[in-house]
């Protein structure tokens, strides 16, 4: 009996280690092995063609005194302070009228959310198009109506604005689903009770939505700081980094260094650095709107 | 059941992945005995045409070294897919699409045969190439990987009718004339407050490769032929460079070019602007897309103070044996067969590039193209007063460098000239020092 079973036991086991195996191997393949490459790579000079070249601690070094990286993070941060906000509101905003009971809501979501599924380089062509100074859609709106041309792609100040307009409406689809999933899971009965105690329109929002809301918030704004983070298709096709290294990503940094200039070291240094302040962020980002909360 | 055919998926999975992981394979041979070489081509249409029609002559009168032609993989760039290949150790035979600026990133992986190892290198080089230019194309280690074949001077194209309408009757010559013209090429044809045509126009992005077609071009000429480094010594912060900054910031400053992208097509060929500086593969490309352009070629302006011929920079393509190879004599002679006076005349007919010869106005076998071509001639002549690139590494990043100081100053005018070319100076150095 207990042999019978030890041989069934061995054979699901059996299953069980081939069923998992693709994904270990993937692991393996994918993000084990570059993972452990790249930490080799950060004490190594190295540009794929040449052997590496082991230097130590010099790629931190020059990490340090490299300007451009400090900068590309500052335009980093910048991004998420502009695009973190504006994606939540403009997602709530959105969630709680496709959540009313709107005739073709159901075409709506789908509109909303089809940016989405759209590719990132399309999506930044169509952009580039409608942001160009000269020809561009908006800039002929504004001057129709008699207001001055924007330089939208082309002025340091509105570049990354811009970058963060767009980033928004890319992306603002998939929020907008978890904004009515939060939505649909409000009991009906605390808004029957906050009605009864006498509660305007906008003190359910405040006082009820947006309690309720708070997990969903929670994972929204932590989904798009590490979107936002990984910022690059957008400056990469628009604008370079430029004007003036003022929507120079880290990303597009990292990139850089590595592809163009063939400094796997370097860029591997910066890679592991980013991924640390990423966690970090994110890290204690979770830890004060929990404590808000 | 579901398992076991689960299992055999698998173990058919497994077996294609590891077979795919397998190292190069030799292609087999055409028949027995035949040697056979890859050659990789640019993947443009006209040189994919010329070097079809040059494998199948070699293929006929030899039967028994076989090249296979195929066109470099389309990438973001040739540089690119060539060090790809040389990490995996997947490269061609022979490659005519090598750019001097890369060489170093070759070489330095050991990825090239040095050409004059060849007994008759030295007097087929210099019966082709002047000794002065092939000395420029000499690695620092005394070698030679790479075998001059085209030179595409970077010239002034214009266009002929705009100019006319503006009441200019011929080329600027000197930055003061250019900035004259300008002003009054440059206007808003419909009245809308908007410029429509414009003098020039270069993609304002920082992208690096942007500035061989306006910075490093105009600093050759401006300098009388001086390239960014001496004896692997940084010596672009001249006076020229600073000229050269400060002619664009004027035209940007003025409004002369565009602080903007232009979208749907190529401005030049849309008559939207007047100049543009490129090589002479734009001749054809103007010919097919706006064959009613009235257009001409001229040197690149210089200060105004300048003495002596203008010089450019050339959009060099050069031709190596990659280390690869087993057959490297048969691939030398196979380059040797590629830069006859000969091939060469199939070179300008079928491609309109200029190759890297002294005799191009002297010898009678290309007259008759000349004579039928005559803006190719501004091409030739421009020809021996072209340079390349400096045979140093990093040169990607140098001219980045350049790029980010070229858009802050000229583009945006948050600088001055003198004072960005001081801060791309400082940073090339530290690039050249850091990578050391």
């Amino acid at each position: 009996m207990r042999g019978r079973y030890l041989s069934v036991k061995r054979k699901n086991d059996r299953q069980a280690y081939l069923f998992v195996m693709p994904y270990v191997l993937y692991f393996l393949a994918f993000v084990a092995y570059p993972l452990i490459f790249s930490i080799v790579l950060m004490f190594n000079r190295w540009n794929i063609v040449t052997p590496m070249e082991w230097i130590g601690i010099r790629n931190f070094v020059r990490m340090i005194h490299d300007p451009l990286f400090f900068k590309s993070l500052g335009n980093t941060i910048i991004f998420l302070l502009i695009h973190i906000p504006l994606q939540v509101v403009v997602a709530l905003g959105l969630a709680i009228l496709l959540n009313a009971k709107l005739k073709f809501r159901f075409f709506f979501r789908a509109v909303y959310f089809m940016p989405v599924v759209v590719s990132g380089v399309v999506v930044t062509i169509l952009w580039q198009q409608l942001y160009s100074f000269d020809y561009g859609i908006l800039n002929n709106i504004l001057s129709s109506i008699g207001l001055p041309r924007i330089p939208w792609l082309v002025d340091a100040a509105y570049a990354m604005p811009s970058i963060a307009i767009m980033a928004t409406w890319k992306n603002v689809g998939i929020y907008i689903v978890l904004f009515l999933v939060g939505l649909q899971n409000i009991p009906a009965e605390l808004y029957e009770a906050a009605s009864l105690d006498g509660a305007s329109k906008a003190k359910k929002f405040f006082h009820v939505t947006l309690p309720m809301l708070n997990p969903t918030i929670i994972a929204i704004v932590i989904l798009s700081t590490i979107g936002g983070f990984s910022l690059f298709i957008e400056p990469y096709v628009l604008t370079g980094g430029g004007p003036m290294q003022s929507t120079l990503s880290t990303m597009l940094y990292i990139y850089n260094q590595a592809f163009y200039f063939d400094h796997m070291g370097y860029a591997a240094t910066l890679g592991i650095v980013f991924a640390i302040i990423i966690l970090t962020v994110v890290g204690i980002q979770r830890r004060v709107i929990e404590a808000e909360t | 059941m579901e398992l076991r055919h689960a299992q055999k998926f698998f173990q058919v999975f497994l077996v294609a992945v590891l077979a795919g992981c397998g190292s190069r394979q030799e292609t087999a041979n055409p028949s027995s005995g035949t040697i056979e070489l890859t050659y990789w081509p640019a993947p443009n249409i006209q040189e994919i045409q010329l070097a079809d029609s040059l494998v199948h002559v070699w293929n006929r009168t030899h039967p028994a070294i076989h090249i296979r032609m195929q066109p470099i993989p389309v990438s973001q760039s040739t540089e690119e897919v060539l060090l790809a290949a040389i990490a995996g150790k997947t490269t061609p035979d022979i490659c005519s699409n090598i750019w001097p600026g890369a060489l170093h990133d070759y070489t330095q992986s050991g990825g090239l045969i040095p050409l004059d190892t060849f007994p008759d290198f030295d007097s087929v080089a210099s019966a082709r190439v002047p000794a002065e230019l092939l000395k420029t194309f000499r690695s620092a280690d005394g070698h030679c990987f790479q075998f001059p074949w085209k030179s595409n001077p970077v010239m002034m194209f214009y266009n002929k009718r705009l100019f006319r309408e503006a009441g200019v009757d011929s080329a600027p010559r000197t930055y003061s004339e250019f900035l004259r013209d300008a002003q009054k090429v440059t206007r808003d044809t419909n009245g809308d407050g908007q410029t429509d045509i414009w003098m020039g126009e270069r993609d304002i992005r920082p992208i690096w490769w942007q500035r061989l077609f306006d910075f490093y071009p105009f600093y050759i000429a401006a300098s009388g032929g001086k390239t960014l480094f001496t004896a692997n010594a940084v010596t672009y912060g001249d006076e020229s460079a600073v000229k050269v900054f400060d002619f664009f910031q004027k035209c940007y400053s003025y409004g002369y070019f565009p602080r903007t992208f232009f979208q749907g097509g190529d401005p030049f060929l849309l008559e939207k602007k007047a100049t543009h500086f490129a090589g002479p593969w734009e001749v054809a490309t103007i010919e097919k897309y706006a064959p009613g352009l009235e257009f001409g070629v001229a040197p690149l302006p210089v200060p105004d103070d300048h003495q002596g011929p203008v010089y450019t920079t050339g959009d060099f393509k050069n031709i190596s044996i990659f280390s690869t190879t087993t057959h490297p004599r048969e691939a030398w002679e196979f380059v040797k067969f590629l830069v006859t006076a000969e091939h060469d005349l199939l070179l300008l007919e079928i491609c309109n590039q200029i190759p890297v010869r002294g005799d191009l106005e002297t010898n009678p076998l290309f007259a008759s193209y000349f004579h039928r071509n005559p803006l190719m001639t501004k091409f030739a002549q421009q020809a021996p007063y072209t340079r390349g690139m400096d045979a140093v590494p990093d040169l990607k990043e140098i001219f980045d460098a350049i790029s980010q100081e070229y858009e802050i100053c000229a583009v945006y005018d948050r600088k001055s000239p003198a004072e960005a070319i001081r801060d791309a100076v400082d940073r090339t150095r530290s690039i050249v020092e850091w990578n050391q």
